[in-house]
Order: structure tokens, then sequence, then C-alpha cells
């Protein structure tokens, strides 16, 4: 039934592409479709994770069994996708509508067949129709972010993109290979037999699983692709690839080792992995000038939060400890629908400002929170959520993590718990300094450019959607202790054998929190209405004045400034400064740049060097087909030679 | 007997393509190669099976007159009367040709074979063709005269082929055939259009088009 209604949701995607491709003038109907679509995925979803119930189809496809399931786990995944790509779909009819030239089509054609892949890829369950929903995604997605392909650099991030995915996709063929020569069978089902341990060659699936799904969610070191990729597409794509498509290499990682047995140990490699990346992305992104790509580089952040979460509750399933698996798998599952929800918030917030400014450099705005006032309050629960503080969604699902791994040091105080409970607290702290300057140089001060002076709020299609995910990163906050049984579902999936642990556990602790959310939002909302009541002020003066007597807006603080003090942290970023000489010096300049440390400064001459290597080979192409009908004939004679030396030789 | 004429008629044919200069002759001599092994199935006693005897004629019907006719036309156009300045000159091509006849007469003995062959010379003749039509296509600059490599190879083929003729299916040897005349046919075009945009015949012209 549940599983009935998300094939029927896809079914109305895939019309929804179809209708993209006819070029007929259906603006309103493929919104609708669209809409359809996530809302009776959303439905299946929400009720299979409430009722629990696995849904399952089986059937006969040339010759091999295939089986589509949908389970809490495949739920969890579908929920955020369904909610993202359909506020998209909206957004999208303003901010990239069907008119834009030579691209508005295509958009929505591949953006439907995006959301029908993603969905497939959560309901598949069976290895060579997994595949074929993984390639389709991870296609789709290349085109997307190729749309504006006249631009040189995006030209450049979508080819990198594809090229590291379909290295990835190299070893999910072989993740099914080596599952089908472990079970015997296609089909990704079944519970590993409890008590067991993995042996070598589960454990060798489950290293080429966590290789081939990395690429795709963007873990350090394999997330080189993904700031160029997702800060090169349309915002609304980006939302969707950010947001949702990340998650596939998560749910690819938690399905696989649904499947097998524990193995000690690897819990905490992936914590420690999940901490690098944490750290290495927050660094990043504070160094960043392009808003778009801090928004990206905070992407890679959160995906090491949520392996930080995977990790612990790997640790738990393997010590045979159920509270620490459900607060490990649960933080983890909900660092996913909080991620979603404000990442795909702040990048439409990014989009709305792209579109009023047509910039991407933070250095050029500036002063935008009284010419676009919606959506600076539209975006401000995504900055908050992001940043984890309260009362918005990200502090929750960092609370089930710090909980978890304050168990864990009760328990047997491994090192490595120390060391996240460090990483997290940094990363935290890190992203809230890289969201102050996110907001603070886009929304606050005077404006640095032209552009932004003369910025306006987008229409409603653009802000509702933006409005609809902050209220849900609030209400994620408050309503949280109601998650608890979902995500107790969801946990169920990934370690069998712990029901209804975290309604017991944490109900306590997120009531508390919520309650004091909401006392907080309310004694805010009463010092607000307060201030405004006592002090009117009757001109507001800018906000930059500082004393001079004629300032201008370049004398304001820069967002490299503001981050110069972290630069410690950041050996990416490069600074050439010419040194001044004389007593009356004359012109000079100064130049900073970033660089990524795995994608651009180590493999990126590495690369080059090797297609220089390569160059050789072109001497081979002469461009006479005598020559190449001559490697032919060398080649033909060789072989019969060595036919007959080998038989003089080998007897 | 009779049959071991024609194929030592096929190995002369082959140095005799090695060595003439005139693309006239070329094209005569790789015509008569076709139709003297067109008349090989007949001579090697399979005329019992009517779809060889098919076959052998459909063989002579293409290389002895379709194929002329095409090369006739491509001539017309072409206006040139020898192959003036090989890759590889005359005389060394007519050496690599007996090294290459001489290796393929050593390979024969190695390849493992039914061991009841009635026809010993049938497959180094075979090896040796293949190998003439190969130095063609390396060492000769018209297009044309490659045109005929191409052509020497094909017979080279069906020589091969006759080896397993019981064997192969009629299909097989129906899709070589067709193969060849369209092989020539787009060659022809082809002929058509580099003496159309250079005014001349030379397949070197053609490097200019690698990237």
């Amino acid at each position: 039934m549940d599983l009935a209604l998300i094939l029927s949701a896809m079914g109305c995607w895939l019309a929804a592409s179809v209708l993209a491709l006819t070029r007929l003038p259906g603006g309103r109907l493929y919104i609708g479709l669209g809409l359809l679509g996530a809302g009776l995925a959303l439905g299946g979803a929400t009720h299979t994770l409430i009722h629990g119930q696995v849904s399952q189809m089986q059937f006969q496809f040339w010759g091999a069994a295939v089986c589509l399931e949908l389970d809490a786990l495949s739920a969890a995944f579908i929920l955020p996708l369904q909610v993202v790509v359909g506020l998209g779909c909206v957004y999208a009819s303003t901010y990239w509508p069907a008119s834009t030239p030579r691209t508005g089509t295509f958009v929505r054609f591949f953006y439907a067949l995006l959301a029908t892949a993603l969905t497939a890829v959560f309901i598949c369950r069976q290895g060579m129709i997994f595949l074929v929903a993984w390639e389709l995604m991870a296609i789709s997605a290349f085109f997307l972010v190729g749309t504006e392909h006249e631009r040189p650099e995006v030209r450049r991030s979508s080819w990198i993109y594809l090229v590291s995915t379909h290295t990835g996709t190299l070893c999910l063929i072989a993740l099914v290979v080596l599952l089908f020569r472990h079970t015997g069978s296609l089909l990704w089902s079944g519970m590993p037999t409890p008590g067991t341990h993995a042996n070598a060659g589960e454990i060798v699936i489950l290293l080429v699983a966590i290789l081939g799904f990395t690429f795709k969610a963007g873990a350090f070191p394999l997330h080189f692709w993904l700031p160029g990729a997702h800060a090169g597409a349309p915002s609304h794509i980006s939302a969707v690839l950010s947001a949702v498509m990340l998650k596939s290499g998560v749910y690819g990682i938690l399905r696989i080792s649904s499947l097998l047995p524990p193995v000690p140990h690897l819990g905490g490699i992936l914590m420690i992995l999940g901490g690098i990346t944490a750290l290495y992305g927050v660094a990043c992104a504070l160094a960043q000038r392009d808003y778009k790509r801090l928004l990206a580089y905070s992407s890679v952040e959160n995906i090491g939060i949520i392996f930080m979460g995977i990790g612990l509750g790997w640790t738990g399933r393997a010590l045979g400890n159920p509270w620490l698996a459900a607060l490990g798998f649960g933080g983890a599952i909900l660092h996913v629908w909080n991620h979603a929800f404000f990442k795909s918030l702040l990048f439409f917030g990014a989009g709305s400002v792209l579109h009023a400014t047509g910039t991407r450099e933070l250095h050029a705005l500036g002063g935008l929170g009284k010419r676009m006032p919606i959506t600076t309050l539209a975006i401000l629960p995504g900055v908050m959520a992001v940043s984890a503080l309260p009362p918005f969604n990200g502090f929750v699902s960092e609370w089930f993590l710090y909980r978890g791994f304050f168990a864990s040091l009760l328990h047997d105080s491994p090192w490595w718990a120390v060391l996240a409970i460090f990483a997290l607290a940094l990363t935290g702290g890190l992203a809230g300094v890289a969201f102050a300057k996110f907001f603070g140089f886009l929304f606050l001060g005077e404006p640095h450019s032209a552009a932004a002076e003369h910025a306006h709020d987008p229409g409603p299609s653009m802000w509702v959607p933006m409005a609809i995910l902050g209220a849900i990163c609030l209400f994620m906050s408050l309503g949280s202790p109601l998650l608890l049984p979902l995500l107790d579902r969801v946990v169920s999936v990934l370690a069998p054998g712990s029901p209804e642990l975290l309604a017991a556990g944490l109900g306590r602790d997120l009531s508390f929190l919520s309650g004091m959310s909401i006392l907080l939002i309310a004694m805010g909302a009463g010092a607000f209405l307060w201030l405004r009541r006592s002090h009117s002020v009757p001109e507001r003066p800018g906000t930059w004045d500082c004393g001079y007597a004629a300032p201008t807006a370049r004398m304001q603080y820069t967002a490299d400034s503001f981050s110069d003090g972290w630069s410690a942290l950041f050996p990416m970023v490069k600074t050439r400064v010419r040194r001044i000489r004389a007593i009356f010096p004359g012109r000079t300049t100064f130049h900073t740049g970033f660089q990524d440390a795995v994608g651009d400064a180590w493999l990126a001459p590495r690369i080059d060097r090797l297609a220089t290597r390569l160059l050789r080979f072109r001497r081979l192409q002469r461009g006479y087909l005598s020559i190449y009908i001559l490697y032919i004939l060398i080649a033909l004679v060789a072989v019969f030679l060595w036919m007959l030396v080998r038989r003089r030789l080998l007897g | 007997m009779f049959c071991d004429f024609l194929l030592a008629l096929a190995f002369l044919t082959n140095f005799s393509l090695a060595v003439s200069g005139r693309i006239n002759k070329v094209i005569q001599m790789a015509v008569f190669q076709g139709v003297l092994l067109g008349l090989m199935p007949i001579a090697m006693g399979l005329g019992r099976h009517f779809h060889i005897l098919l076959m052998a004629l459909a063989a002579i019907v293409v290389k002895g007159w379709l194929i002329p006719f095409l090369f006739r036309r491509a001539f017309k156009e072409a206006k040139i009367q020898r192959e003036v300045d090989p890759y590889i000159s005359y005389p060394a091509s007519l050496i690599l040709c007996a090294l290459g006849t001489g290796l393929s007469l050593l390979m024969a003995q190695h390849l493992p074979l039914p061991p009841d062959t009635p026809h010993p010379l049938l497959l180094p003749a075979s090896m040796a063709t293949l190998f003439t039509g190969c130095l063609l296509l390396v060492s000769r600059k018209k297009a044309i005269t490659q045109v005929v490599g191409y052509l020497v190879l094909e017979n080279g083929i069906y020589l091969f082929g006759l080896l397993l003729v019981e064997e192969m299916p009629l299909l097989v040897e129906t899709g070589i055939l067709l193969d060849l005349f369209v092989g020539i046919f787009i060659m022809g075009i082809v002929i058509h259009h580099i003496s159309a945009a250079f005014d001349s015949m030379d397949t070197h012209n053609l490097s200019k088009l690698k990237d």
C-alpha cells in the first residue's frame, strides 16, 4: 500500500519530466504533478515511519528476481527528499522558469528525472536495478550541474563531478558483484544472524561500500568534486544535490551495513573520518568568499557529523550496546533530516540573493537586510540551525551525538570518543563563525556595490518555500519529542533488537529542551515587543558610521578580514602581497586565493602531470591510414611469431 | 591438381601486385585473383553443395564484374595512370612480399588444423594473400591502390574461409561479401571527395584532418 503510493509518486515525477520535454505550455501542470508526487510519496513515507510496516513487491524482470521494498530506513530518506524536491519545484517556477532561454526545458526535465531516480534509489533492493537507478541519478545530476555550461568553471566542475561519480559507481559495481558472490543472490534483503561478527569477506564488502558511497556522500578526502558542482548549479538544484543527493551515499552505507554483521573498530574509524571531514569542511567554509561555495563546504561538514553518528551507531552495534547504537543511528538520521531542511533553506536563500544581485561574491554584497527583509527573516532559521543554535533543529541532532559520546565515555572510555567530542564542539563553534560571516556580510552593514544596492525581495513563489522550510526547522526542534518514535523505527532496521530505546531514554531530555526553547522564543518575542514600545528611534543612522565625517561603504570590514583571525586554521589560503619598498610607494596589489587541499593542491597537479605524460602517445596518431594499418599488421605478425616462438620455448 | 595450380597462380598474382606501378594493371591483377579464387570451390570438388556453388557464383559476379565496374568509374574520375611515389618502393615491396610468403609457409605448419586437410597449400596461400593486402594498404599513397589492397585482403579472408567452408554457415560468407561491396562502394565515394577537395587522390592530404 505505502509502496504503491511511492510508485505512483515516481509516476507523477516521470510524467512531469515527460511533460517538460513536450514543450507544452504546462507550467502549472508541471508544478501540480510535482507537488502531487511529493504529497503521495510523503504520505507513503510518513505512514511507513509511523506504523513501521514493511511493504514489499517482488517480480521477475529479464529473468531475474527484482525486489522493491519500503521500510523505515527508506522512508526516512524519502521524507526529506520529497519535501525538498516538492518545494524546489515551486521555487524554480520563478527562479528558473520554463521560459529561460535554452535551459528552461532542459532543467525542468532533468529535475523531475532526478527526483524519480532518487526515489528509486531508496526503494530498489536488487543490485542491478539499484545500479541503474543510481546511474540515472548521477547522470541527471551531471546535466543539471552543467546547466550553465557556457561558463568554463561550470564545465570543469561538471566534468570533475562526472569522473568522480563514475569512479564511485565502479566501486559500487564491485560491491554488487561481491555481495552477489557472498549471498548467492542479487537481492538485498535479510538480516545478519545476531551475535556474529563479520568475517574477512564481509569486511571487504563493507570497505568497498564505504569507498563507493563516500564518493557520493562527499566525505574527506573524496569531497573534492562537491564544492564546484554544488556552487555552479542553479540554486534550487544545489539545494536538491546538497540536501538530498549527498544523503544517497549515507543511505547506501547504512543499507549495506544493515545487511552484514557488525565489524569491530570500523565504527571508531568512521567516527575519526567523520570528525576530520567535519573540521575540514567547516574550516574551508570559513575561508570561502563565494557564498554558495561556503554553503557547499558546510555540506561537507554536515556529512562529517552524520558519519560520526553512523560511526557511533556501528560501535554500539559491535559492542552489543543498543543504547549507543540507538543514539548514534538516531542522531545520524535526525541530522540527515535536519541538514536536508536547513541546507535547502540556505540554498534557496542564496538563490534569492543571487537572483536579486547577480553575484556570488560576499565582497560585493552587504546591507541586504534592509532591502530584502523577507528573505533575511526566512533565512535566519537556517543560519541558526546550521550553527547548531537553539531553538532550531541542528541543535537537537547534535544533542543526540553528545549524549552518545558521553555515554560511550561512561562505558569503556575509548580515546576516539574524547576526540569526537572535541571535534564536534569545535565544528559547532566554527560553523557559528562561518555563518556569522555568511549572514553578516550578506545582510548586515552597508552595500559594497551597486548590485546589492538595488536588490529587492523575490516573489511569493520563492519566499513561501523558504518560509515553509524555516517553519519546519523550528518545528523539528520544538516538536522533537514527537519525532522519537519515528527515529526508533529507523533504528530498529539498522540495529535490530533495540525497540523504543530513544523514546524511553531521550523523551525527558527533549521535552525539557523544547520547553526551554519555547520559553526562549517567548522571552525573545516579549523583549522585542517591549523594546519597540519603549524606544522609538526617529531616524536610523547608517550602520558603519564609526565617527567618520564622510564614511564610504568600502571602509567596512570585509569578509576576508572577518575570517582572517582564524587563518591559522587554513593553510589552503594563499596570500600574495607585493612588498612595499619606497618611501612614497606607488600603486600595489594584494591577492588571496583559496585552494582545496585535496582537489586543487594535491590531485590537480598530479592529473595534469599524468595528462602531459600521456600526451607522448599522441605521436602514435599520425593521421595516415597506412600507419594505422601498419600497427595492426605489426601486432598480427607479432602474435603469430609469438605463437611460433612459444611452441619452441615452452615445448 | 587443378586446385594447386590455382593456388600457385594466386601466389604469383601476389608478387605481381607487389611490383606493378600501373594502376590499371593492379586493378586487373586483383580482379583476376578474385575470379581465380571464385573458381576454387569448384576446383576443390565442392560443387555438390548447392549453397557453396551459389556462393562462388556470387563471388565471381561481385569481384569479376561489380567491383571492376566501380573501379573504372573511380578511375575515370581520378585521371591518373601510375602510383609514382609509394611509401615503400617497388623492389622493397617485392622483397617484403617474398618474406611474407615465406613466413606464411612457415606459420602454416604450426597452425592447429584438422590433420587430414586435402590442400596443404591453401592455408599458406591465404595468409600470403592477407599479407600482400596489408602490404598494399600500408605502402601505397593513392586511395585507389589502397582500395585494391583492401580487395586483396578480402581475397585472403575468402581463401581462409574455404578451409572451413563445410562448417561455416552461408550467412558468414554472404556477410563478408556484402562487407566488401559496401566497403569499396564507400571508398569510391571517399575517393571522389578526396579528389574533389584536394585535386589529387593522395591520402597524404587526409593527415590534415587529424585533431
